[in-house]
């Protein structure tokens, strides 16, 4: 057949794959192999549309036989890059790519992707390389500006020695110098310059470059090259210069520019906060600094004039100008701060952003304090129109953030709740006419009252005061429907309420997509398996987890191609940013608390097995290794709680407890440690069976310490993010794990058995035995090794393992009797997770030919018992959640809560609505204690023996 | 008073306050890079001495020959910070750019014929309707404003590279265009 034929044949197949029709993409090539057994693309095209179809192992084969056969051709590596890709095998593309351009050396697309293979893969000093060869042999200035950037990111890469830093700077110096074209012809390739310099501190180098009339006009025209000149300038210490540099942009080109105020700022009081000789001899420098002072202060004033209500800038820098003054000690008159808020609030008062705006001014002495607070409450309260109703708000905000300790009681936030609610049914008319897109007026006063709620909530420890804030919230958004502050707050109380399904709604309402999975799905993920049904067969939670982690997904697979493109386009400025992006995405906090949550989940849902433990475990070491980013957004919680108390994110966090760095790592250790014990891989099987590439150890922990050293150890701090029931279930799996780990050791298969097994495993199912295995001829009883030595002496249980389960109970009576279920929901399902680490923990001597061959009857007799015990409290437990689901159904009770508000709440809310909203948290109560309970007692059933 | 600085990739993880809001889309992470890797210089980010963002736009440089222009895509701002001529400040960042950097000969935006606050404002700012698209956001069918929800103005604003100011045209919003004819 001639090569045309073969492509005709071929295109069905790109056709297949790109439409996602994998599987007539694996049959169509086989098809043509038949007759084309030795063809490369085919095989790779198969390679791809088999990863794509999950069957990694079989794709493996196929990959490894192309990589045999060194291919050049385009087709072959652009399918070939995709699997591999898709394997996470980066290093193996890079290989490709390298043989590939040496047989070609000549072909410049080749060496590209050669570059970019690297480039994926994080091989900076192969990149330069490359890059290096380019230039030299295509003469294009490009690829030098690509081995230049190259070597700069070597030098910023975690993994590069400290003391290779300087020298891969001075390198990347070294060539940019050298380029035939000036930096200057492109404004990203001015801006690597510039950072160069700034690495090396060459700062008199820099200055040249940004005091020519082309260096001039690029930061004059680009923001980044502008962002690198400032902290040149800063660095170099010409806080001066720059101060006057931003005060001829002010004045002459009308910036506006807030960092150009601060250059002004930070140049007037220069000398009082770095005082060259810290003395009272030092008057000659105070004097200037006044003189300064004065002029800066003019400065601002006309900006204030010129501006008036256009621009918040000219008068924001007085206040600025009057705190840092006052921080010096060099304010000249006790009233000005004063005077300068209260016409900042004059002016700007009806602008959403006033009391962001004067937030950091708010730290007041008591006389100047007295004095605002009089002016604020006299702020008219009206309703007729826009501007007095900002007003209004931005004084009631200014007036709760500074209340002092004794202004905070039940019955003054009783009042000022009752104040909020009244002013936003008043101001709520003022509304009528928006459209449903719209935001209302009013609704920040709903907001002010929900904050005032949970903080009396706080006070009385009374639940009636989260079900008001529900009422009126819930009366809010059906006012408001896009005001997403307003659900914010409903989703943690119905969280703190034990109503999680309500909490879901309204996330769900908020359309949370993409990356904000990342940095919000803390709201509904957070400490979730309290409420998840996933053992009574409900997989909603556990489905939200996965789907928040699709991000990460995408990351891995879109950033790196326009870390490409970023190259291809030349925009140097970007390359780190989004390296740095890619790596905090993938190395999220949040992304793992979520994985270690849905594994929770999971144990509840799917029978423990080998299978599960294997891959868990690999994963999670994977995870224990990494450095973690926290990128969760707390701030876009409406926080209007006076700056002494606790922030409205602290007050309503689930058990009053924070996830995050310390709970993640705690629970790694638990699972890890469980796992291992469970699992028959050890490092040596492990690193045999792994696919892909191993991931880099970026965590920061001591490299001399083994796995089990860091398993091992106690940490305070981490602990200090636990609830008592966590802290006591961590207890409880080191008190198993220490007990049982002898008997493991004694019974875990040698590795070879492993090997052995997992080979056959393979050649099972794909056909292929597994490669670079030898499988050893093993003396074998019944498949098991015969042991030479003893087994260790059987232990009884300790005593934390005996009595945890009694713990629990009396818990359970603790908790039982609290309004919210929430607390009861979180005692069961941390004792339902002990019970699985049990399970764990125990999985390997539920085989008879282990324990017999292993003579450890006597140890697994002591394991009926404590399964026995464990079963019989998780059934009493499921009993009292079923009832108290009954009990809780009752709605009526909920309702009389509206009650205890005040008059304007019952007057203006009616009370079916209220009656309506109390039965729905009364049903999502219901449904997650029976939901947890049914599935407790079928975890009891599932592993009765 | 705000800090106009670059948008950085790593914004992505801070524009909720913004994003949450009913008019603005957020795209995958693709979209964002996308313009990151070509036209970091006509992206950028208003943010307040808080460190909160404020609101940010998105442009890029497009067309070919006298039809060569800045395009905004996206220009939003939160709600909080609304009314502070935010987005008059950001697009007159892209101007400067579109003009000085890439010398295009007009920048222009689409609005929704609908949104009559935002046509308003663009007009003060020396935009005006140069044509209509039919049914440009298809996605939502006609509602309550009829057409005018569906069809969107593309709205133009000459540099001074065109002299001969083509890209004006009195009788603009009875020109009409399908979706398929512009980019």
């Amino acid at each position: 057949m001639s090569a045309a034929a073969l492509e005709r044949q071929i295109r069905p197949i790109y056709d297949a794959l790109d439409t996602g029709s994998n599987k007539s993409a694996i049959v169509a090539c086989n098809k043509l192999l038949k007759k084309h057994p030795k063809n490369d693309l085919l095989k790779s095209l198969k390679a791809l549309a088999l990863v794509r179809s999950q069957k990694v192992e079989e794709s493996l084969v196929l990959c490894d036989e192309v990589l045999e056969a060194k291919p050049t051709d385009d087709g072959t590596l652009t399918a070939m890059m995709h699997a591999l890709r898709g394997l996470g095998r980066h290093n193996d593309m890079v290989t490709m790519f390298e043989e590939a351009y040496k047989k070609q050396p000549t072909n410049e697309d080749l060496g590209c992707q050669t570059f970019f293979a690297n480039v994926r893969a994080n091989h900076w000093k192969a990149a330069h390389q490359i890059a290096t060869r380019m230039f030299k042999q295509f003469q294009d200035d490009r690829y030098l500006y690509w081995s230049v950037i190259s070597a700069m990111l070597q030098a910023k890469d975690t993994n590069t020695p400290a003391a290779m830093r300087p020298i891969l700077y001075k390198l990347a110096h070294r060539l940019i110098i050298s380029s035939p074209t000036p930096s200057y012809v492109n404004a990203d390739r001015f801006h690597l310059h510039l950072s160069i310099l700034r690495e090396l501190d060459l700062y008199e180098e820099a200055q040249g470059l940004l005091d020519s009339d082309i260096g001039k006009s690029i930061c004059a025209t680009n923001l980044s090259c502008n962002e690198v000149r400032r902290d040149i300038w800063l660095c170099q210490g010409q806080l001066q210069q720059e101060g006057e540099r931003a005060r001829n942009r002010i004045v002459l080109m009308n910036d506006r520019n807030w960092l150009e105020f601060l250059a002004v700022l930070d140049a007037t009081l220069l000398d009082a906060a770095h005082p060259s000789v810290p003395t009272s001899t030092n008057l000659g420098s105070s004097k200037d600094t006044l003189t300064k002072i004065q002029r800066a202060q003019d400065l601002f004033l006309d900006v204030s004039k010129q501006d008036r209500l256009k621009d918040r800038s000219g008068p924001l820098a007085l206040l600025e100008l009057e705190r840092r003054m006052r921080a010096h000690g060099l304010s000249q008159d006790s009233t000005r701060l004063i005077t300068l808020l209260k016409e900042y609030f004059d002016n700007f008062g009806d602008k959403a952003c006033c009391f962001e705006d004067l937030k950091p001014f708010l730290d007041l002495e008591e006389s100047d304090l007295s004095q605002f607070t009089i002016f604020l409450q006299v702020v008219p309260a009206g309703f007729t129109n826009v501007s007095e109703l900002r007003r209004l708000i931005n004084a009631y905000k200014l007036l709760r953030y500074t209340l002092v300790e004794s202004d905070i009681t039940v019955d003054t936030e009783l009042e000022r709740a009752a104040a909020y609610v009244k002013a936003y049914f008043q101001a709520l008319p003022l509304g009528v006419g928006l459209p449903s897109t719209e935001l209302q007026h009013a609704d920040d006063f709903a907001l002010l009252a929900g904050n005032a709620y949970v903080n009396i909530w706080k006070l009385t420890g009374n639940d009636c005061h989260l079900l008001n804030a529900i009422y009126l919230l819930e009366f809010a958004v059906t006012k408001s429907k896009q005001s997403f502050l307003t659900r914010l707050i409903l989703i943690r109380i119905y969280r703190l309420l034990g109503a999680p399904a309500l909490a879901l709604e309204h996330y769900r309402i908020m359309q949370i997509k993409q990356v904000q999975h990342d940095t919000l799905s803390h709201l509904i993920l957070s400490r979730a398996t309290a409420f998840s049904l996933a053992a009574s067969g409900d997989l909603t939670l556990a489905t939200e987890c996965l789907e928040s982690t699709q991000i990460y997904v995408s990351n891995s697979q879109e950033t790196g191609d326009f870390v490409v493109r970023a190259f291809q386009s030349e925009k140097y400025s970007q390359i780190p940013e989004f390296i740095s992006f890619e790596d905090q995405l993938d190395n999220s906090l949040q992304r793992d608390t979520v994985k270690i949550e849905h594994l929770r989940m999971r144990l509840t849902h799917e029978p423990i097995s080998s299978d599960i433990i294997d891959m868990e475990l690999i994963e999670l070491k994977f995870i224990f290794d990494r450095i973690h980013y926290d990128n969760r957004d707390f701030a876009i919680l409406p926080n209007y709680q006076p700056k002494i108390s606790r922030d409205l994110n602290q007050q309503t966090l689930l058990f009053g407890k924070p996830e995050g760095h310390g709970w993640l790592q705690t629970f790694l250790k638990v699972y890890i440690r469980a796992f291992q014990q469970a699992s028959d891989l050890d490092d040596t099987v492990e690193e045999k069976l792994l696919i892909g590439d191993r991931p880099k150890q970026t965590a920061d922990f001591d490299r001399n310490l083994s796995l089990r050293d860091r398993l091992l150890q106690q940490n305070p701090s981490e602990l200090a993010n636990l609830t008592s029931d966590e802290a006591k279930l961590v207890e409880y799996a080191r008190a198993l794990a220490d007990w049982l780990e002898p008997y493991h050791n004694y019974a875990r298969p040698p590795p070879s058995v492993v090997l052995a097994e997992a080979a056959k495993q393979t050649e099972l199912k794909t056909g292929h035995p597994l490669k670079g295995i030898e499988i050893p001829t093993i003396n074998a009883t019944n498949g098991h090794p015969k042991k030479d030595e003893e087994p260790p002496t059987i232990q009884e249980p300790p005593e934390f393992v005996l009595n945890y389960f009694d713990g629990v109970r009396a818990r359970i009576d603790d908790s039982k009797s609290n309004s919210s279920p929430t607390e009861l929901l979180h005692v069961a399902t941390v004792a339902q997770e002990a019970f699985l680490l049990f399970l764990v923990e125990t999985l390997r001597f539920k085989s008879p030919s282990v324990v017999k061959i292993n003579k450890l009857s006597s140890l697994v007799a002591t394991f009926n018992c404590l399964r026995a015990a464990a079963i019989s409290a998780l059934k009493d437990i499921s009993a009292i959640l079923i009832k108290r689901g009954e009990s809780d159904g009752s709605s009526e009770s909920l309702s009389t809560c509206a009650k205890i508000g005040d008059s304007t709440f019952a007057s203006q809310i009616d009370h079916d609505f209220v009656f309506i909203h109390a039965k729905r948290v009364a049903d999502s109560r219901r449904k997650v204690l029976e939901g947890v309970g049914k599935g407790i007692a079928r975890i009891c059933m599932t592993y009765a023996s | 008073m705000s800090i106009l600085r670059p948008f950085k990739a790593a914004d992505m993880f801070k524009f909720n306050n913004i994003n949450l809001d009913i008019w603005t889309e957020t795209y995958g992470i693709g979209f964002y890079l996308s313009y990151l890797s070509r036209w970091p210089d006509l992206c950028c980010v208003q943010e307040a001495p808080s460190g909160r963002m404020m609101g940010y736009v998105l442009g890029k440089a497009e067309g070919t020959g006298a039809e060569w222009h800045g395009h905004v895509t996206a220009i939003t701002v939160a709600p909080e910070y609304r009314r502070l001529s935010l987005a008059r400040k950001m697009m007159s960042l892209l101007e400067m750019v579109s003009e000085e950097l890439y010398k295009g000969y007009f920048v222009d935006l689409y609005v929704r014929c609908a949104n009559v606050i935002a046509i308003d404002m663009y007009e003060q700012l020396g935009y005006s309707v140069y044509r209509r698209v039919r049914e440009y956001y298809g996605s939502l069918g006609v509602g309550k404003g009829g057409k005018d929800e569906e069809d969107a103005f593309d709205m133009r604003k000459p540099l001074p590279r065109d002299v001969n100011r083509r890209s004006v045209r009195p009788n603009g919003r009875d020109i009409i265009v399908s979706r398929h004819d512009v980019s």
